[in-house]
């Protein structure tokens, strides 16, 4: 098993480097949102003293480690692999004696996150020289605290995404649902708005959604600004949305297989 | 009356960067490009009168696309002149853009997801037609490509000669005085070639409309026109009659068989063996057209033969061999 | 009124083929209420902390949003929608029709596309600019309307022609599949006022992507914080880059047919 891994990282590796170009259009596309809601919320910051007892280097701080922590945990499966299915490449895979959704889009996904970083690292050590943030509440503890809330994070999105992306076995519009998936995330991560600013009601529907683990839950461990219950809580949750999500993929997986195979495309 | 077109010592040289291997000599080219210049058409000189249907022949990358942009305004030329109903065609008059046509065998012109009734309205509004014109227009080539059964399925619901009877329809909307047409057969079957061919050639009857057609079939090229220009490697060499053409290259015929057993067997004795890739099971022999029944009893009598086929050569060997010797 | 026929014509083809993916109404409306209710229930989150953003209240805010939604209507409808088309035409060639055409090849390539089931969010917008002004107490004269028009239009033309160099630079280097990726990345920052960003930023939209052009200055129009003058300047800019994009654009096409090579 780790054989086929490893080469499939290097015909993936090798692949991508040639879209280099690509790649920084799509980084900086990428990063035009979450600067937006960091300059909103500092300026509201500056303007006001602060918000909620935030100050304008609290906005800074986390969106600055908002921006790696969302590179950690998003994926781009919907678009490695949605058109598979339209056009019929996929049957070529199906039939390989490996999962196509957890080997080689897995492996395609991780090889293009690790160039991303590589490209995004000096464009966010440029950002970090214009917006001057104080690190001073990240500990290396913390740090150490959220790779687990990161992988976590990571997995519960893939499959989801991927839960998303295999309705493209019954419909060609994946890509609108995948839009609402989408403003959920913006919505319920952290994204738009730290999630202890948002109202009341919402917080309370956040807590019990796996979408603050993508965002919100590890850079608030990072920061160390969180109490012990509440990341524990944060990961009791974490883990139960894990399993939830896993068995909703294999079984959305299994059931659209079947109908790819049945209707024969 | 002055001849519909006339091209004088028409010329395209093409700049094309030169790359050399590594990165030194990347960074070298990013600063200062050398360019390697490839002489696609040189001073070709042609006229052709209103009403004649010409065959512009020549190898694959002997200009003939490149001559064809170029009188139909797509591409401007580096040296020489062009006339085409009084236009110069790269400037892109508006009048001359309604008076012409070109169609191109593989690029599409109409919107694969729309069908194409849509698309001819289109053309009708662009072109400036006239509702009664465009009526008898459209009537005119529904009767002769029977187009009606094709107009309001999605064109990528159409099979490919469906596709180009409806791509050639809808460039001949705004009754363009000349067509250029290049490879307007292209990938199509048998009797897909020969409907097209069969409505070019009444549609020059009627509107005595000037054509000038490139086309790897030969039969397409013998079939419609009277004259045939010729041009390799951007030069032009011949401009005449089809029957003086024939004289000047010998004919010859391919002759293709597969064998039980494939080697151990030497086919130079029946004729002068030639590579064919599109079809590597065969081995081919070219034999002069007068002996093909002589040399295939004597093959048939000799050698374990699985298969035979004789076939007339592609029109790129026919020219290649006629001028490059 | 051969371009009005045209366009009618090109609008009748477009809705043909949407009425032909109906279901795709559907779901284009239910996208549309939900980013709309996404984003004033992000506004009501920014002025439940605030209340100002930039130095603007709520209701300026909420016209802001309409004049955004006016330039992203403009971007669903035509300009993306017709960017495909367009790099796909030089993909495939069959840009050489289009530049063979008897008509401005710069005016098919905006319109050849329109996405039909977009152009409804247009009322949406003017909805939102008139309760935004409303809440705003902010008194619409019939100068501050004029000024107002001129200036979203002015703004549209200046992003449609920064649009027209963007995609004519295809014309130069044929692999540029990127050619609006930029223009794509800051349209959201059109949401906001310009004076929330950090000055790079503003220098940004203002200069080089200049997205605020078409939504906090026409805006700051309605709040009548421009004189005549300005709002003409603004006019002269639109029409200037109108220019520029056209020339280029001609430029491009030479370029194109290896006139200038």
């Amino acid at each position: 098993m780790p054989a086929i891994f490893k080469r499939l990282w290097q015909v993936n590796w090798a692949e991508q480097w040639q879209y280099r170009a690509n790649l920084i259009m799509y980084i900086l596309y990428w990063l035009v949102s979450p600067i937006i809601y960091l300059a909103v919320w500092t300026s509201i910051a500056t303007a006001n003293g602060n918000v909620s007892g935030l100050t304008a280097n609290d906005f800074i701080t986390y969106y600055m480690i908002l921006l790696i922590v969302d590179q950690l945990t998003s994926n781009i499966i919907i678009h490695i692999f949605a058109y598979k299915v339209q056009d019929g490449t996929l049957s070529g895979e199906l039939i390989k004696p490996i999962h196509p959704m957890l080997t080689s889009t897995l492996v395609n996904d991780i090889a293009f996150k690790t160039l991303n970083l590589i490209v995004l690292t000096p464009i966010w050590i440029v950002l970090v020289l214009l917006f001057k943030p104080q690190f001073d509440s990240v500990s290396i503890s913390g740090i150490l605290l959220s790779i687990p809330a990161i992988l976590l994070g990571y997995m519960i999105n893939y499959l989801l995404s991927g839960t998303i992306t295999s309705l493209a076995f019954w419909t060609t519009r994946v890509y609108s649902i995948h839009e609402f998936y989408y403003a959920l995330i913006l919505l319920f991560a952290g994204q738009f708005v730290p999630l202890q600013l948002m109202p009341e009601v919402i917080q309370n529907i956040a807590r019990f959604l796996p979408f603050q683990l993508f965002m919100y839950l590890p850079i608030q461990i990072i920061q160390g600004k969180l109490p012990t219950n509440a990341i524990v809580q944060g990961y009791i949750t974490g883990i139960l949305w894990f399993a939830v999500a896993l068995m909703v993929f294999r079984l959305v997986w299994r059931e659209g297989v079947k109908r790819y195979s049945a209707v024969g495309a | 009356m002055s001849p519909t077109i006339i091209v004088e010592q028409l010329s395209k040289t093409y700049k094309v960067p030169e790359r050399e291997g590594g990165f030194g000599a990347a960074v070298r080219s990013f600063f200062k490009r050398r360019y390697k210049d490839v002489k696609a058409v040189q001073e070709v000189s042609f006229s052709i009168a209103q009403g004649e249907v010409v065959g512009f022949l020549g190898p694959n990358g002997a200009g003939k696309t490149t001559t064809l942009k170029m009188l139909s305004g797509l591409l401007h030329p580096t040296g020489g002149k062009a006339n085409v109903l009084g236009f110069t065609p790269w400037e892109l008059k508006t009048d001359y853009l309604r008076s012409m046509t070109l169609v191109m065998g593989q690029r599409n012109r109409l919107s694969w997801d729309i069908p194409a009734a849509d698309s001819f309205l289109l053309a009708q509004a662009i072109y400036r037609i006239p509702d009664d014109e465009y009526r008898k227009t459209y009537k005119e080539l529904d009767e002769l490509l029977e187009l009606a059964p094709l107009m309001k399925k999605p064109v990528r619901n159409l099979s490919l000669g469906e596709r180009m009877k409806c791509e050639i329809a809808a460039g001949l909307l705004h009754r363009p005085k000349v067509l250029f047409l290049d490879e307007p057969t292209i990938g199509l079957d048998i009797s897909g070639q020969a409907r097209i061919r069969e409505f070019l050639r009444e549609y020059n009857r009627r509107t005595g409309a000037t054509i000038l057609l490139t086309s790897h079939y030969m039969a397409d090229v013998t079939a419609l026109c009277e004259r045939i220009i010729i041009i390799h490697q951007g030069q032009l060499k011949y401009d005449g009659g089809i029957g003086n053409l024939s004289r000047r290259i010998a004919p010859f015929k391919l002759i293709g068989v597969m064998l039980a057993k494939s080697n151990g067997f030497d086919l130079s004795r029946y004729g002068e063996p030639v590579q064919n890739e599109e079809d590597a099971e065969k081995h081919y022999i070219r034999v002069k057209a007068g002996d093909v029944t002589k040399v295939t009893s004597r093959m048939l009598s000799d050698l374990p033969i699985h298969d035979i086929t004789i076939t007339d050569p592609p029109i790129e060997d026919v020219i290649e061999r006629a001028f490059n010797e | 009124m051969y371009f009005f026929k045209l366009i009618s014509t090109l609008f009748k083809v477009n809705v043909q083929m949407a009425v032909a993916y109906r279901a795709d109404a559907l779901v284009n409306i239910l996208l549309n209420i939900m980013w709309l209710g996404w984003e004033l229930l992000g506004l009501s989150i920014i002025f439940s902390n605030t209340d100002t953003l930039g130095g603007w209240g709520f209701g300026e805010l909420i016209a802001l949003l309409g004049v955004f939604r006016i330039v992203h209507t403009m971007m669903m409808t035509l300009v993306w929608p017709n960017t495909e088309k367009f790099n796909q035409s030089i993909r495939d060639g069959s840009m050489d029709y289009t530049i063979l055409q008897p008509v401005s090849s710069m005016f098919l390539v905006t319109f050849s596309r329109i996405n039909i089931w977009r152009t409804w969010d247009l009322v949406l917008s003017i909805v939102l600019i008139v309760i935004g002004v409303n809440l705003a107490g902010e008194v619409a004269t019939p100068l501050s309307i004029l000024n107002f028009i001129l200036l979203t239009l002015s703004g549209a033309v200046v992003i449609y022609s920064l649009w027209i160099v963007m995609i004519a630079f295809t014309f130069y280097f044929t692999k540029f599949d990127n050619n609006v990726t930029i223009l794509q990345a800051l349209l959201d920052s059109g949401r906001y006022p310009v004076s929330v960003y950090p000055p790079w930023l503003q220098v940004i939209v203002t200069f080089i992507i200049p997205i605020a052009v078409a939504t906090t200055i026409p805006v700051q129009g309605l709040r009548q914080e421009l004189g005549t003058p300005q709002v003409l300047m603004f006019a002269v800019i639109a029409a200037v880059s109108f220019l520029v994009a056209s020339l280029f654009w001609k430029a491009g096409l030479k370029r194109y047919s290896g006139a200038s090579s």
